[in-house]
């Protein structure tokens, strides 16, 4: 899911202890940033933090004044061979071309396991809102290398580098001799566990205890812990899933797919169920309300009803038309969603 | 009663006419307008002239309504950024830069006459239901909603650095330097917003404009300074005949930017850009399109359902800088003043609306025939002399002030929207009861 949608869901389950909204009363806001902060924090600590110490086997860092496919391809190609020759995990980077302070060189690189081939093409120039420049494109820049083994990928896009950073792509060794290719393999790690969640809660509890602030402690606690662990089950919907139970499971457990990150209506869903739950949870704190309402009334006026009515306009605005769905990936969302913010 | 309803009719002209003008001039806001306009009819009650609210009450809405169309055309079409600025600011002026700046500023207006239906048919009737309960509700929760917004937007800025080079802290350290001049700027620009809300230099006569010469040299002089050192030229713009837009697009935009919009009108203190990020990030809108006309959308929401909430009956909700200058005036009286109301903001959208292509046709003109540098010197020029003319050479200090802020995000590439901490950090200390502790540690108490 998106930042936001994580954010607002830690805020919604920070809204479920009653002392976060006693304290709120008495001027305190500090149980609902802690909500939003850890409901945000695995995201955080993966894309502020660790990408940046994140080591790698094969750095391919084109030239910008000269940027030639063909040695993108055979860099690519040297990855996969380090994996074959070593039978280990290898980790390659993709570096990003950059031209101007606005302009950026475009390029992709496919792996074609039937042609047993990695081709690179140089795309178009494009501007940090990554709109191509008119008049760059190059169908003839294209540069192709063998393909020492097959990888697995676990979704049909292209690797496409073009703005800021460029991504991380490991091979992981399959039994058969191929390889599964993974995407941001820093990503969704340790961060990303329920485990590290009960550590933080632990960390906080023991300082407050310090201090001698023993409700603080417990309750910052259940705080933390609920919070960061609706980050990790919210991520168990998409396809990537997330490493559960770190440093006791070593790999990611594949999500429910249910959903992709980037998806518009699931993302808006989350961030609107979480404002209701919210405000239900306020409602329910005082003591009178002028106009009491009970909880299936908000959810029929607040949810219900808008969504049917904007189901409703959208099928009558939609009909007979084809509307194209682009295909998600999870990573691929988040990355994006990262360097577009 | 008919001679009220002509009254009304041409005050609500008026204020349109009056804002379409002033809209397309860059760096004015309608509420420096408005106060003068509160000034002068307060000083004409002064002098035993009274002012019906029947004049002033539908002119003022009229401003509002038409400023919040019409000010997308300097928007876009007066703010080109240079190369490296150009992912900074708002897909319009990308429109600009690709020859279709009138297309971007239509569909911007597009957007903003949804929101008017949007407002009109659906949130209307629906306020004075739903609004009187939901602010029992929410009352005496604003402050931590302001403190995790604040919260939001600091940790969802991403690094832009570190893209290059093996791992390590020199890596990281690059990263962050995006990130830290984006810290930086929140907490100066809170700093500056400390000292102007608690002891401000500016004259108390103009106490209203207090806030006015910092958000100019945040927001607007640096905008200005780029553009005359940088200078991008303008490539020649095409007047599409077509927007190419749908149902679909426009379903989607009044959903993004009306919550946007909403989030900005209801909460206090958070800004329609606020908002609009807000409701970006919930909506999850790839398409540029949507997001172009969500923007618009999302301003008028801001600036007119803002004003409109002081009208909602059994709401007794001031939000925005327009309504508070008008409840120096007036305090609403019931249905009939909503319905007025309504009335004037239906007629002023869909004139704004009308003049917005003859409007944004001539700055097009205008834009191409002169030299851009030119252009926003001149855009500089009169943005100097407002502040001098409203707030006298302190105030045109405190945008110097402002400048200096406000240049951080351009220079380091971070986000220009941390340059709000000049009202949200001071408000939500306030509102949390502890702003007060810290004025004093600042001495300013």
């Amino acid at each position: 899911m998106k930042g936001f949608s994580h954010f607002m869901s830690g805020v919604a389950v920070a809204s479920f202890g009653p002392w976060a909204i006693d304290a709120a009363l008495q001027g305190n806001p500090t149980f609902f940033i802690l909500g939003g902060a850890c409901g945000i924090l695995p995201d955080t600590l993966d894309f502020k933090f660790y990408r940046f110490f994140y080591e790698h086997d094969v750095y391919v860092q084109p030239d910008p004044k000269d940027p030639d496919p063909q040695k993108i391809a055979e860099e690519v190609a040297r990855a996969v061979q380090m994996g074959v020759d070593g039978g280990r995990y290898i980790r390659l980077k993709l570096g990003s071309i950059r031209l101007g302070a606005d302009f950026w060189q475009q390029y992709q690189v496919t792996i074609d396991n039937e042609r047993k081939e990695i081709v690179c093409r140089l795309g178009p120039v494009v501007n940090t809102g990554q709109v191509p420049v008119e008049g760059t494109e190059k169908p003839g820049a294209v540069g192709r290398a063998p393909l020492p083994a097959p990888v697995v990928q676990t979704y049909d896009a292209d690797l496409k580098v073009d703005i800021f950073d460029g991504p991380t792509v490991g091979f992981a060794p399959r039994p058969d001799g191929g390889f599964d290719l993974e995407f941001l393999p820093w990503h969704r790690e340790w961060s990303h566990s329920l485990t590290l969640g009960l550590f933080l809660g632990l960390a906080w509890a023991l300082v407050s205890c310090c201090f001698g602030a023993w409700s603080v402690a417990w309750q910052g606690l259940a705080t933390i812990v609920a919070c960061y662990a609706i980050h990790v089950l919210e991520d168990q919907l998409g396809h990537m899933g997330s490493n559960l139970f770190w440093p006791f499971t070593k790999k990611r457990a594949p999500g429910l797919h249910w959903m992709h990150s980037g998806d518009g209506l699931p993302n808006f869903t989350a961030v609107w169920v979480s404002c209701i739950l919210i405000f239900w949870n306020l409602s329910r704190s005082q003591p009178a309300l002028e106009h009491p309402f009970p909880f299936w009334k908000l959810v029929l006026v607040a949810l219900v009803v808008p969504y049917a009515l904007f189901g409703a306009l959208r099928f009558l605005l939609d009909r007979g038309r084809k509307v194209a769905v682009e295909a998600g990936d999870d990573a691929d969302d988040e990355w994006n969603d990262m360097k577009s913010s | 009663m008919l001679e009220t309803f002509l009254t009304v009719l041409l005050s609500v002209l008026a204020g349109t006419a009056i804002a379409c003008v002033l809209g397309l001039l860059p760096g004015l806001h309608i509420y420096n307008v408005m106060g003068v306009l509160v000034l002068g009819v307060l000083g004409l009650s002064k002098a035993g002239i009274d002012v019906p609210p029947e004049v002033y009450l539908p002119a003022m809405t009229g401003m509002v309504v038409a400023w919040s169309v019409v000010n997308t055309i300097p928007a876009v079409l007066l703010g080109t950024p240079d190369e490296s600025a150009l992912f900074t600011v708002l897909p319009g002026q990308k429109y600009l830069m690709a020859g279709r700046g009138f297309e971007g500023t239509m569909i911007t207006a597009v957007g903003a006459l949804a929101g008017a239906w949007f407002l009109l048919a659906v949130v209307a009737p629906c306020a004075p239901v739903y609004l009187p309960v939901a602010q029992q509700v929410l009352k005496g929760h604003m402050h931590w909603i302001l403190w995790i917004i604040i919260t939001f937007m600091l940790m969802s800025e991403w690094p832009k650095g570190g893209n290059r080079g093996r791992a390590g802290w020199a890596k990281f350290f690059d990263a962050w330097k995006t990130l830290l001049a984006g810290l930086a700027t929140f907490l100066l620009a809170g700093l500056l917003g400390f000292i102007l809300l608690t002891a401000s230099p500016v004259s108390h006569e103009v106490a209203f404009q207090n806030i006015m010469p910092a958000f100019v040299g945040l927001f607007a002089v640096p905008w200005c300074l780029l553009n005359m050192i940088s200078a991008a030229d303008v490539p020649p713009q095409r007047l599409s005949k077509t927007l190419d837009l749908d149902g679909d697009v426009v379903l989607r935009s009044v959903w993004s930017g009306g919550l946007g919009g909403g989030i900005a009108a209801y909460f206090p203190i958070v800004t329609g850009g606020v908002g609009g990020m807000l409701a970006g990030h919930a909506c999850a809108q790839r398409e540029e399109r949507v997001f172009i006309m969500g923007q618009g959308v999302s301003k008028f929401i801001y600036y007119v359902g803002a004003f409109m909430l002081m009208f909602v009956p059994g709401l007794n909700l001031t939000r925005g800088g327009g309504a508070w200058m008008v409840k120096t005036l007036y305090v609403p009286a019931g249905r009939s003043d909503y319905y007025l109301v309504l009335g004037c903001i239906a007629v002023s959208a869909g004139l704004s609306y009308l003049a917005m292509e003859p409007l944004a046709k001539l700055t097009v003109r205008f834009v191409s025939r002169f030299n851009y540098r030119h252009v926003s010197t001149v855009a500089l020029g009169i943005i100097v002399l407002m502040v001098l003319l409203m707030t006298g050479w302190i105030g045109l200090f405190i945008a110097a002030v402002a400048t200096g802020i406000g240049m951080l995000p351009v220079l380091f590439g971070s986000r220009r929207l941390n340059c709000l901490g000049i009202l949200l950090l001071p408000i939500a200390c306030n509102m949390s009861g502890f702003g007060s502790k810290i004025t004093a540690f600042l001495g300013l108490t």
